[in-house]
């Protein structure tokens, strides 16, 4: 009896190939933009989170509590093997540890100076994470201990120096020691983030250290977790095992609330466009199907005639729905596939007043989609469900359905 | 017992707040093996009659008693299964399921009775073979002429071993040769296998064939006569 049904509803949905075609063809595409809608969002929230996380902040930092309030060389701390050895004891699903110097100084060409972030960093740890090496666009990355300056595009730019050329940088070091010197540029990286590309100069650690007169201080060590999934439990088992001292753990949310809040409008905003895209997508479809049953409400008071129970038309009338909202979701999710496989490869790029407001904030103007398989999923499930929902109209045409009337219809 | 009779149908519509009496204490009984036809002019009441006597409509006041039992005393859902074990239809538009061959359409009606599948199969292509579409049982109606189609609608009709057959105008869209060839059929059933038919039709050709004819004007049955045939 089922196969009966089944094989009715089955017939009746290839019925009229182009009204179902039509059908399907509406629930496919609100798969494909609503999928594309979060996958938007979400993409560009974490491409934007990773780019700033990989190339800024890190997952999670060790900082001297006093740093953050004021970030000046006499609030660095000491750094060596028992420290880090204390943090791996604390939580073995550590990858790295990446020690840094960070300050801010006067950096100045021949003619011109600028504010500059200055950066001592261990280039091999470094790349490691954050692969810096591959934005080197002139030159090399400096050796251990080698006395030579690496500089952002944007600020050599700015300074007007080039490979070879010398940079000044002129500062405060640890205790209000005066700290300067002359570098050459042994290499000029095209940073991905904006902002960080038009100030950052990095040194090896070890001449960091010695400029800044904080030989064996960093002013952070950053954490690179085994998982990303894995930073807060590690944030907290560190946290309790340095509980009584200066040193604090930081994770990269307490690095970006602006951007964080910036990030649940940005998140807000997809939820509104896609509750938007529901209800027009809801709309839709119910005019498909108000057409489809005053087409068929004198077909559906035969059936009632000549014996067919008002559930068990019901039951048909349901497959029929079930059939077109699943074909329509699988197809809009292989075509969501598609259109999200084309722009994972070619993110899009903002142009114009959008792109350099991004920029501005020192976020990258592309915008990233995201694969994660839950999108595909959840926006299939809720499409199928407004589908589904939207269709229960002709079960209460049917069961309330006056034969006579419809017959005559 | 008859297989069906009425005592004092009435049905009143409403017209534009304007009461139309279409059925006016009618009274009629139909015994088994019945070839019987209503006749009468358009809106004498033929098919509300009809409605009343399948349990397509209620009455405004009167009752049908179906092999003994009430229609109106039933819910829908209860009238629905009635006609399914009790009534056979046949439309003057064919009605068939568009989707479903021949053969599907009339075994579909009792696939719902929910009877053996071996028993369908036979009964499906002996009711098939009688009606002379034993060899056009996979085509869908689209595929057959309208004289067909209502061969099947009577195959169908026929199905669920009714106690009789309600057949509105059924030849009113066939042509001569298909109406007599239809006619015939239904005669051939009701003399061999006592099947009880009673149509509501304009037909001379229906109403020349039936061995009782029932005249119906305003409502009111103003004639019932008898024919040898």
């Amino acid at each position: 009896m089922e196969g009966l049904f089944f094989r009715l509803a089955w017939r009746n949905v290839w019925r009229n190939p182009r009204r179902s075609i039509i059908t399907i063809s509406a629930v496919a595409s609100s798969v494909v933009f609503a999928v594309f809608i979060q996958s938007l969002s979400r993409g560009t929230r974490d491409g934007m989170i990773d780019n700033l996380i990989r190339h800024s902040t890190g997952y999670m930092q060790i900082q001297d509590y006093r740093f953050q309030e004021n970030p000046s060389m006499d609030n660095v701390f000491f750094y060596d093997d028992r420290i880090v050895d204390r943090i791996r004891q604390a939580t073995p699903s550590l990858d790295l540890v990446l020690p840094r110097i960070d300050t801010f100084m006067l950096a100045a060409g021949e003619q011109v100076s600028r504010g500059a972030m200055v950066s001592g960093i261990d280039a091999d740890k470094e790349h490691r994470f954050s692969n810096i090496r591959d934005y080197t666009i002139k030159g090399r990355f400096f050796t251990p201990g080698e006395a030579g300056a690496v500089i952002g595009r944007g600020l050599a730019e700015r300074l007007g120096l080039g490979l070879g050329e010398s940079l000044v940088l002129i500062g405060k070091g640890r205790f209000g020691m005066s700290a300067s010197g002359i570098f050459p540029i042994v290499g000029v990286v095209d940073h991905p983030l904006p902002k960080i590309n038009q100030q950052v100069v990095y040194l090896p650690l070890e001449t960091a250290q010695a400029l800044l007169s904080a030989k064996g201080y960093v002013s952070s060590l950053q954490l690179v977790p085994g998982r990303k999934t894995n930073t807060e439990s590690i944030a907290g088992a560190i946290r309790k095992e340095l509980e009584n001292e200066d040193l604090r753990v930081y994770t990269w949310q307490d690095f970006m609330p602006e951007f964080l809040n910036y990030m649940k409008i940005d998140m807000a905003g997809a939820y509104l466009m896609s509750f938007i895209l529901y209800i027009v997508v809801g709309f839709g479809f119910f005019g498909t199907v108000l057409t489809m049953t005053m087409n068929r409400l004198k077909e559906f008071a035969i059936l009632l005639s000549i014996g067919m129970s008002r559930s068990r038309l019901a039951v048909v009338v349901l497959l029929e729905t079930f059939c077109i909202s699943l074909i329509g979701v699988i197809c809009g999710i292989v075509a969501a596939f598609g259109v999200i496989c084309y722009f994972y490869r070619r993110p899009l790029e903002l142009k114009g007043n959008a792109a350099e407001a991004l920029i501005e904030r020192g976020w990258s103007p592309e915008l990233f989609v995201s694969f994660a398989p839950d999108l595909f999923y959840v926006q299939g499930i809720i499409i199928f469900f407004i589908a589904m929902a939207v269709f229960l109209y002709p079960l209460i045409k049917i069961s309330t359905l006056d034969n006579l009337k419809a017959a005559k219809s | 017992m008859p297989v069906v009779q009425t005592e004092k149908l009435s049905k009143i519509y409403n017209l534009d707040s304007m009461p139309v009496h279409a059925l006016q204490d009618v009274t009629l009984s139909i015994e088994k093996g019945e070839f019987a036809s209503i006749v009468g002019p358009s809106g004498s009441g033929k098919t509300t009659l009809l409605n009343m006597l399948g349990g397509l409509d209620m009455p405004s006041s009167g009752s049908v008693w179906v092999n003994g039992r009430e229609l109106s005393g039933m819910g829908d859902r209860q009238r629905i299964q009635f006609r399914l074990w009790n009534i056979g239809f046949v439309f003057q538009h064919y009605n068939l399921i568009p989707v479903f061959t021949a053969w599907e359409n009339v075994s579909f009606i009792m696939l719902l009775q929910g009877r053996d599948k071996r028993a369908i199969e036979h009964r499906t292509n002996q009711l098939l073979e009688e009606v002379g579409l034993g060899d056009r049982k996979h085509a869908r109606p689209a595929q057959l002429s309208g004289g067909q189609q209502q061969r099947v609608a009577v195959a169908r009709a026929l199905a669920s071993e009714p106690r009789f057959i309600l057949a509105d105008e059924p030849t009113a869209n066939l042509d001569t040769k298909a109406a007599m060839n239809l006619l015939d059929i239904m005669a051939r059933l009701n003399n061999d296998k006592s099947v009880t038919f009673i149509f509501s039709t304009h037909d001379q050709r229906v109403t020349q064939r039936a061995r009782r004819v029932i005249c119906m004007v305003d409502g009111k049955i103003v004639g019932d006569e008898r024919h040898e045939r």
